[in-house]
């Protein structure tokens, strides 16, 4: 199989102030590529990911997403989030909105979709995620977990070729976490290309295609998950694994 | 109240009704009242009328004044905050009176000849600019109580920055700004009697000028109290329906 790049970035610092979060990370993604992004705390993950559709501009280095490079050219930016979907930590659904409304706007505002197009799409895609009967809800009526399934939703209403996932399992409780893996897990199939933070090993083990270890602002290790996680190559990756294995 | 909580839309629809009722009825149960207010009834419709419509006016003005100030209170443009600052400073630390009559006085001297401008116009203005400072921190602090989430959500979906205002952010925000935007609405109310100074025929003012002739300033200052009552009760129903209109995101 040939694989199409999709994100390419090069040499890509980010600063918080006197903080150095990304030291010159490069790396390519192809089309229809899982992969997961590890790391502890503090290692940039989040930042590297954030920085691909701009949430958080780079400070140097260089961004393409489909061709397209990410600068301070606004068009090109509107270009980029169009293609690229998020799911955050937090959720970050609409709270003022019903759950059928978080679907619709972006299709109707953005791609300038009809209302009658955009809920049936936006129905086809809860449905998909198990939660048609929630459509009239508000954000605040649903668990944490089908707050999450309905933000995937969402992000996959403006049929974006890229999905980011930020730690999308870190706020739920325990039991719900397993209803958002299996959504993904059933999303990682359908050829999408997903860039997904995490701490779920289980996941990153059973469904990425690639593993990326974060550390210090840069990237210790880029492997395929049966060599990454039978064998690390840096100590500091080694650390990480055997701390993550005793939350187990 | 309860009831104007479950059904919000049609506690608006009520309130408005109600008080249209109010402002065209009000001279015919008023003209049975014994004198001084029954011969007088149709000068106290034009009164109230001519209250409601500086409040009306002013108030969405002053709303529309509110959000611009509020915005720009929290702009990264320095020269626009500093006007902002300086608008709020400037008509929050005066009196209302004095706005009123430095507008009624100064303005047609700036413009030329040919403009003629109301008193009204000149009380409406001064209201509008009054009440829109204090709009000015009501919005600001609303729209700081958006969690930065919600415009990171709709900016990553492809939401251009207005559009994730006047779809995310100014809702939201709106849900909290709405009590102390009612409250300064309720004064507002009860602020426009200051346009008696300019000669606007407002609610007061004819409530003075039948007294002065009558005599009989009890009853006469009792019927404006009472149609204050109405009107603001009236705007304080309309605005706890609104706010529980606003507030279904948080119902459980």
């Amino acid at each position: 199989m040939e694989l199409k790049p999709i994100i390419e970035t090069q040499d890509v610092h980010k600063h918080f102030g006197a903080f150095h979060a990304l030291k010159g990370v490069s790396a390519t993604f192809y089309e229809g590529q899982v992969t997961a992004i590890l790391g502890p705390s503090g290692s940039g993950k989040s930042t590297f990911l954030r920085t691909l559709n701009r949430l958080e501009p780079h400070d140097s280095g260089s961004i393409r997403v489909d061709g397209i490079e990410l600068d301070d050219n606004l068009k090109h930016l509107d270009a980029i989030r169009r293609e690229v979907g998020m799911v955050f930590q937090s959720f970050n659904l609409f709270a003022h909105m019903s759950v059928l409304r978080n679907l619709t706007l972006a299709p109707m505002r953005v791609r300038k979709m009809g209302r009658k197009e955009a809920e049936e799409k936006a129905m086809a895609l809860l449905e998909r995620v198990g939660l048609k009967d929630q459509a009239l809800k508000y954000p605040v009526q649903l668990s944490g977990g089908q707050q999450q399934r309905v933000a995937i939703a969402r992000a996959l209403a403006m049929d974006p070729k890229v999905l980011l996932f930020d730690e999308p399992t870190s706020a739920l409780d325990p039991e719900m976490v397993n209803e958002v893996l299996s959504v993904m897990r059933e999303l990682a199939h359908t050829g999408i290309t997903m860039l997904v933070v995490t701490h779920e090993m289980g996941f990153a083990r059973e469904v990425a295609d690639r593993i990326i270890f974060f550390d210090h602002g840069a990237i210790l290790e880029d492997a395929a998950p049966q060599a990454f996680f039978s064998n690390p190559e840096h100590d500091r990756a080694r650390a990480f694994l055997s701390q993550v294995k005793h939350g187990y | 109240m309860r009831w104007a909580r479950e059904h919000p839309a049609w506690t608006m629809f009520a309130a408005m009704v109600g008080l249209l009722l109010f402002l065209w009825g009000m001279a015919i149960p008023l003209s049975l009242a014994p004198a001084p207010i029954g011969p007088a009834a149709g000068l106290f419709a034009d009164g109230t009328r001519v209250t409601v419509m500086l409040t009306l006016v002013a108030g969405s003005a002053g709303i529309v004044i509110g959000v611009l100030a509020g915005l720009g209170k929290l702009s990264a443009f320095l020269p626009l905050r500093w006007f902002c600052n300086f608008y709020v400073w400037l008509f929050r630390g005066t009196p209302l009176l004095l706005q009123i009559l430095f507008i009624w006085l100064v303005v047609p001297q700036i413009l030329p000849e040919s403009v003629e401008i109301s008193d009204f116009a000149c009380a409406a203005i001064a209201l509008a600019l009054n009440v829109g400072a204090y709009n000015t921190e009501c919005v600001r602090a609303g729209i700081l109580a958006v969690p930065h989430g919600q415009v990171e959500a709709a900016r990553a979906l492809g939401l251009s920055p207005f559009q994730t205002f006047m779809d995310i952010v100014l809702p939201q925000s709106m849900r909290v700004a709405l009590p102390a935007l009612a409250n300064n609405l309720a004064s507002l109310v009860k602020d426009s009697s200051l346009a008696y100074a300019i000669s606007v025929v407002e609610l007061t003012m004819v409530g003075y000028r039948i007294q002065a002739e009558s005599y009989q300033p009890i009853p006469v200052f009792l019927t404006v109290a009472t149609i204050y009552l109405i009107l603001t009760t009236a705007f304080t129903t309309l605005t706890a329906a609104l706010e529980s209109q606003l507030d279904v995101g948080r119902k459980r």
